[in-house]
């Protein structure tokens, strides 16, 4: 029941800010230098004078700021994002087109940090001053610091010219087949560089955290009792300490959603994966403000769904929150 | 009987102060030069800067200059090559360090300064003040920070300083709430309480008494900030929203992304460049960890 009613919570103040974000979004097109409509309607797009009247009608343009908040709230909340005058087609399709692609690389990429850094982390704590260990540091030092983009140029480099060994654009070679078997081996093909480079800068950090965790974990009482009653060592470290290393890591990890998925943007860009990352980088090329706007609302929405669902998860996971309060 | 007193005056001189106090700084900074790791990007760091100093008038060449044919791949005329235009890759990345470290160190303060004013009024007053603050945090939080800054830069223009305010606007959630926390810790410690029962107005107890306690916790935080704000110049920069009239090493690497299966070194040298700079600030910020947080110090 608590559960329930903390979930709904939640959910109602995922709304609010949400509805923060399309305020943001309106004072944002009211704010930058130029007409209204000419921001609405994009640099780039055909705004004929038939267009820019249009536009003034239907967003209201002539009436006071809070009506137009309110028609803009409306249009919005019956899916209507706007239109694209570059793409030709209204913004929420193009959104939703894009995003499973986007979905596949984050979540990929998410997945493949999780593994290789908590992987990396638990072994390295295992001897703190050993070789593998300080490998293990300066790897998620550079991983750090090194900017994602570059990575993904010298992978691009790497494997598209000196060992071209794996596809380096798009999702798919146009002439495989388009289902079955094959299509999906295509896209796993494609996604392992995309999905490698976004990795990278995560692996860093999470490798980092697994480790103080566990250095952390592997001194407390309960993995010594767990040694005294006898029990294996791949049991004591793979079962009692990695619980709780990987619960701050999962809670890091869910927060940072919102890194994820700029650093999609970049990824995306590199490689020419045809997800939303790469509808940025169109849209800022040609100022196509209304598909840019909408990009910023999806991106708050995808962090709000990440967040509950961590806190969820962490709820389920560690029962001291369960029962407790916070 | 007589007693032999001395006079006062000549009573033994026993000495009541602390026995030779070390500022906190100190302390701080012979940590710190324990830490090799930290010595070497200190260094580093430093190398950088004075690159970015003096370089230009040792290498007096214009980095927007066309010096010879594009493509030009590095030899003894131009050690670094030329990029698609024919400049010269060395002056673009001497000069550029410039524009880069100067867009990360003022974005640093903006943000710097957005979280301490937000943290600090948030973790002090409490109650509603408090409430509303941690609400806007949250709703700062909620947005990917480089796709606002994105956003912010294509509406108000690629100059740098739009550039720089928009990095600096985005990304101060962290500061806030590690600035807050502090202030709620240290809110109800006993020499707070002494302060404010003394009369310390609310001003002097958060700027002479609450913010030089908070500052450890959050000077690494501002330092790694640095290198965030130099990995976002070069993200926008790399999409095409850097200042076109201004040489950094984020628009070398932008503009010349398209052409790195001909050109490789005039994308490779502005990107090791970014590298090397935010990998020296993480290991300035690593050794500032272990030399300022004892609590957080390295168990290995």
């Amino acid at each position: 029941m608590a559960f329930a009613t903390h979930l709904a919570r939640q959910i109602i103040n995922a709304i609010a800010l949400l509805t923060a974000v399309l305020v943001l979004n309106f004072c944002l097109i009211h704010l930058a230098p130029g007409d209204p409509v000419q921001v609405i309607a994009g640099e780039m797009g055909g705004a004929s004078a038939e267009v820019v009247a249009a536009l003034r009608a239907k967003y209201g343009l002539d009436q006071s700021l809070m009506q137009q908040l309110s028609i803009y709230l409306g249009n919005v909340a019956v899916g209507d994002f706007g239109y694209s005058y570059y793409f030709n087609q209204p913004v929420l399709g193009l959104i939703l087109q894009r995003l499973p692609a986007t979905l596949y690389l984050t979540l990929c990429a998410l997945s493949a940090a999780l593994a290789i850094g908590t992987m990396l982390g638990v072994v390295s704590a295992r001897r703190p001053n050993g070789l593998f260990s300080h490998a293990v540091t300066v790897v998620s030092l550079a991983g750090y610091a090194a900017p994602i983009f570059w990575t993904g140029l010298l992978l691009l480099l790497l494997f598209g010219s000196v060992w071209p060994i794996l596809p380096v654009v798009g999702m798919a070679d146009v002439v495989n087949p388009k289902h079955g078997f094959a299509y999906v081996l295509d896209v796993g093909r494609h996604l392992v560089l995309p999905s490698l480079t976004l990795a990278l800068v995560f692996i860093a950090q999470y490798s980092r955290l697994a480790r103080v965790n566990m250095i952390e974990a592997l001194s407390a009482d309960y993995v010594r009792t767990a040694r005294a009653k006898g029990l294996p060592e791949w049991l004591v470290v793979g079962k009692h300490a990695l619980r709780n290393t990987l619960i701050p890591i999962v809670t890091v990890a869910g927060h940072q959603f919102g890194n994820l998925f700029a650093g999609a943007v970049l990824v995306e860009t590199v490689f020419s994966w045809p997800g939303m990352g790469r509808l940025v980088f169109d849209s800022i090329l040609r100022r196509d403000y209304p598909t840019l706007m909408a990009v910023l609302f999806f991106s708050a929405l995808m962090v709000m769904t990440a967040n509950i669902v961590t806190d969820m998860i962490y709820r389920l996971v560690d029962p001291r929150i369960r029962t407790g309060r916070r | 009987m007589t007693i032999e007193t001395s006079s006062p005056m000549a009573a033994p001189q026993i000495d009541l102060s602390a026995p030779a106090a070390v500022p906190p700084w100190r302390l701080a900074l012979r940590q710190f030069m324990k830490s090799p790791s930290g010595v070497a990007g200190a260094g580093m760091l430093l190398l950088i800067i004075l690159v970015a100093v003096i370089g230009p008038s040792l290498y007096p060449v214009d980095p927007l200059d066309l010096v010879g044919a594009p493509f030009m791949p590095p030899d003894a005329d131009a050690w670094f090559g030329t990029d698609y235009l024919g400049r010269d890759v060395l002056a673009g990345l001497i000069h550029g360090g410039r524009a880069t470290l100067a867009v990360g160190a003022v974005a640093a303060l903006i943000t710097i300064a957005i979280g301490l004013v937000i943290g600090a009024v948030s973790g002090f007053f409490g109650g509603a003040i408090d409430a509303i603050m941690v609400k806007i945090t949250e709703f700062f939080q909620i947005l990917p920070p480089l796709l606002f800054a994105m956003v912010l830069v294509t509406l108000f223009g690629p100059k740098l300083t739009t550039i720089t305010l928009a990095i600096g606007g985005v990304s101060w959630t962290s500061v806030a709430r590690l600035t807050r926390a502090e202030f709620l810790r240290l809110r109800d410690l006993d020499f707070v309480k002494a302060s404010r029962a003394a009369g310390a107005s609310s001003a002097n107890l958060i700027l002479r008494v609450l913010l030089p306690n908070a500052l450890p916790a959050v000077i690494v935080s501002a330092t790694l900030a640095i290198g965030v704000a130099i990995l976002f110049e070069g993200g926008l920069s790399f999409l095409g929203l850097g200042d076109p009239n201004v040489m950094s090493w984020g628009l070398m690497l932008g503009q010349n992304r398209n052409y790195i299966l001909d050109a490789w070194w005039a994308v490779m040298f502005p990107g090791a460049a970014i590298f090397l700079a935010v990998l020296a600030i993480s290991l300035v910020g690593d050794g500032l960890n272990d030399a300022i947080n004892p609590r957080l110090r390295r168990r290995s």
